[in-house]
């Protein structure tokens, strides 16, 4: 338990209007203006402007309600309560492991503050090739520097941890540029145990900020209750079927149910999720998009020795990057990726580095003076990189099924190429590609000969991934998005998807700050449409 | 867990009680109502003796404290996974624990209580090699379960030199 004052707790006994799980059976019925399913990125800047326009909302979170007096900074805590399928969600084939919020606040209770604005590469790609020509730098400036204020969004000024401190020294060496990264916090403690709740709500999430707005306006959240299917009829959702479940997923027994009757129903729970639910209802899906174009940055990693102690466990994670393998190159071309330093926990790094064994035992013995590096590729550019498909299995679940294709593998080994070069180069005694069959290699020449050989093969090289994105994306068109630029669905007149699902291709950088902006600007042109008043800026 | 692999998890116990002499060998679950099945924690624990040798403390006592405490955080997790995984998680589970299963998914000839720590690494090396998914999967599933079950534990962190996080 932290000594901090906790805000969700204090607004629990304020009176907040939250129900399901411990909090209190489901009603029957319930009606409001705007249904909100999930209670992440775009859900909590939805929930905030929707409620600031006067409009009576309902979240609906499947995950529990957890808050800074239940994060003790320990993995054990953290997955199985915090994270989708106890942070072991993976992809069909099991070629790639996916980290996912499941509580609320969503994935922003647990990200690593990473903050960037859509880069004006990703924009114009959307705008010539899906015909979003609102979608520019500057129609959409107002909407982030809005969500920027609100969640003091600065670049990260202290020093970096030395983590992140060898991806900027390594950048110097060779000569490539490398940038601080903005993160999303208020009087950060430099723990570095963002990815298992802020014990000290100096992280910006949703959970302590726009969640919070929202109940104290009046809003109802639904917790521990999963949002099972839309009742359509006549091109309109007339009701969203709920059920109350227990923390690993499973429906209570007995049963518990709610329906929910809404004027507009809003999808946030995330891609994956949000086009499963679409899929369970049964949505109109003339072009056969829903589901598709499904991304998740795939990710590849490097792991290096230093000679000095790295504790890759303390400090701010993810405070320098470098865009050079993304600007260097056409955004249609070979696939280009993105550099950072994530955090370092003894689960995350037992279950990444390959092997067993005495083998592995050195490996984890070193565990101090470990750097690790990750490359997120950029995928929905090209058109051999055309992400996955989520589709339903039999209990209903989402399930993604993304083939990893020879074209994001080729990638995937530039990228160990380039991050064994920039760790030699920042010092490096030894460097690990992150792979079955490769082993520490003690100086680029001979690393570089050994990742020139190694089979990029699924399964045999870890992929992991932290940004799910599309399933439903948006377009000028109907015939190539499953929702419109202002978010709401092509075919259902009262339906709307506000979340990083919307993305026609993934983002090229670390999605939070995308999904804020972007659901801001759906969201402020919800509010206008619903109450046919001016919509309130969110700061 | 997914459909697909389950019926190819299906149609792999199918083969191999096929070759094990048919409907005599019975395929039990390897999970019971998501807890571990007895047959299936002598598994977790030969597999931690072989996956975490050379981390595991080296006196038998500890050692044994240390797999006991394994087997435990093995069948917390199970618990804590959505039905569709633990059902996939059971078929595995419950096919290693048969002999034939043992041995042609992980290519182990002794039992896992009786086999030394060597032959069952041998035995995950073929998996994790495999030419086919499902042994990879496999062994995926088996290394990510043990090592991420065992080191949740703050008493396993000192021999990963990590002092554990920040007291506030």
């Amino acid at each position: 338990m932290s000594n901090f004052p906790d805000p969700v707790r204090e607004g629990l006994q304020r009176g907040w209007k939250v129900l399901g799980g411990p909090h209190g059976a489901l009603p029957e019925r319930i009606t409001c203006d705007v249904a909100i399913v999930g209670s992440g990125a775009g859900a909590g800047i939805s929930a905030e402007v929707l409620t600031r326009a006067g409009l009576k909302v309902v979240l609906v979170e499947e995950g529990p309600l957890k808050s800074s007096s239940d994060f003790r900074q320990r993995e054990s805590d953290a997955y199985p309560s915090l994270y989708q399928e106890s942070a072991s969600r993976k992809t069909a084939d099991k070629a790639i492991s996916i980290l996912q919020g499941r509580c609320v606040g969503g994935s922003t209770t647990v990200n690593w503050t990473s903050s960037f604005r859509t880069p004006e590469s990703t924009l114009g790609f959307w705008q010539q090739r899906f015909g979003l020509q609102e979608y520019t730098r500057a129609a959409l400036a107002p909407y982030f520097e809005q969500a920027e204020r609100r969640l003091h969004i600065s670049p990260w000024l202290a020093p970096p941890n030395e983590n992140n401190a060898l991806l900027q020294r390594g950048a110097e060496k060779l000569g490539i540029p490398a940038s601080v990264i903005a993160r999303n916090v208020k009087g950060c403690w430099n723990l570095g145990s963002c990815g298992m709740g802020c014990p000290t709500n100096a992280k910006q999430s949703m959970l302590v900020t726009t969640i919070p707005a929202a109940l104290d306006r009046g809003a109802t959240l639904l917790v521990q209750t999963r949002a099972e299917q839309l009742v359509l009829a006549g091109g309109k959702a007339q009701a969203l079927h709920c059920v109350a479940v227990l923390p690993n997923g499973a429906p209570t027994t007995p049963a518990q149910t709610t329906t929910i009757v809404a004027t507009h129903f809003v999808l946030a729970g995330g891609a994956i999720n949000s086009p499963a639910v679409l899929l369970r209802s049964k949505a109109p899906d003339p072009h056969g998009l829903l589901g598709t174009r499904t991304f998740l940055h795939p990710v590849v990693m490097s792991a290096a020795v230093l000679e000095q102690r790295v504790e890759g466990w303390a400090g701010a994670p993810q405070t320098v990057y470098t865009d050079h393998y993304l600007e260097t190159q056409p955004i249609d071309g070979p696939i280009g990726f993105k550099l950072e330093a994530p955090p370092l926990h003894p689960v995350i790094l037992a279950t990444t580095l390959p092997g067993h064994g005495q083998a592995q035992a050195d490996l984890l013995a070193k565990f101090p003076r470990t750097h690790v590096l990750l490359a997120l590729l950029r995928d929905g550019f090209h058109e051999q990189a055309p992400g996955g498909r989520v589709r339903l299995r039999g209990d209903g679940s989402g399930l993604l099924d993304y083939p990893l294709t020879d074209f994001v593998m080729q990638g995937a080994r530039r990228a160990l190429l380039a991050m064994a070069e920039l760790q030699f180069a920042s010092g490096a005694q030894e460097v690990l590609p992150v792979h079955e069959m490769a082993r520490p290699y003690g100086s680029w020449r001979q690393a570089r000969e050994a990742i020139q050989a190694l089979p990029m093969k699924p399964m045999l090289t870890k992929v992991v991934s932290a940004h799910v994105m599309g399933g439903c994306a948006m377009a000028a068109s109907e015939a190539q998005g499953v929702v419109r630029g202002d978010g709401r669905h092509w075919q259902i007149e009262n339906l709307s998807v506000h979340d990083g699902a919307v993305f026609p291709t993934s983002v090229g950088a670390n999605p939070q700050l995308s999904i804020y902006g972007i659901t801001n600007r759906m969201a402020q042109g919800l509010a206008q449409h619903l109450t046919g008043e001016a919509p309130v800026a969110l700061a | 867990m997914q459909r697909r692999t389950l019926l190819k998890l299906g149609l792999a116990s199918g083969a191999v009680l096929a070759l094990a002499g048919g409907a005599a060998v019975l395929l039990r679950p390897g999970l019971e109502q998501g807890r571990l099945a007895p047959a299936a924690r002598p598994l977790f624990a030969s597999l931690g003796r072989a996956i975490l040798q050379g981390t595991l403390p080296a006196e038998p006592g500890p050692q044994a404290r240390a797999l006991d405490g394994l087997v435990e955080r093995v069948d917390a997790l199970a618990q804590n996974l959505p039905l569709p995984v633990q059902a996939e998680l059971s078929e595995l589970v419950g096919l290693l624990c048969t002999a034939p299963g043992r041995r042609l998914l992980a290519g182990l000839a002794p039992g896992w209580e009786e086999a030394r720590p060597e032959e069952v690494r041998a035995a995950l090396d073929g998996m994790r090699f495999s030419a086919l998914a499902l042994r990879q999967q496999a062994y995926q599933a088996l290394h990510e379960i043990v090592g991420g079950a065992y080191f949740s534990e703050e008493s396993t962190w000192k021999v990963l030199g990590y002092p554990g996080p920040l007291a506030l």
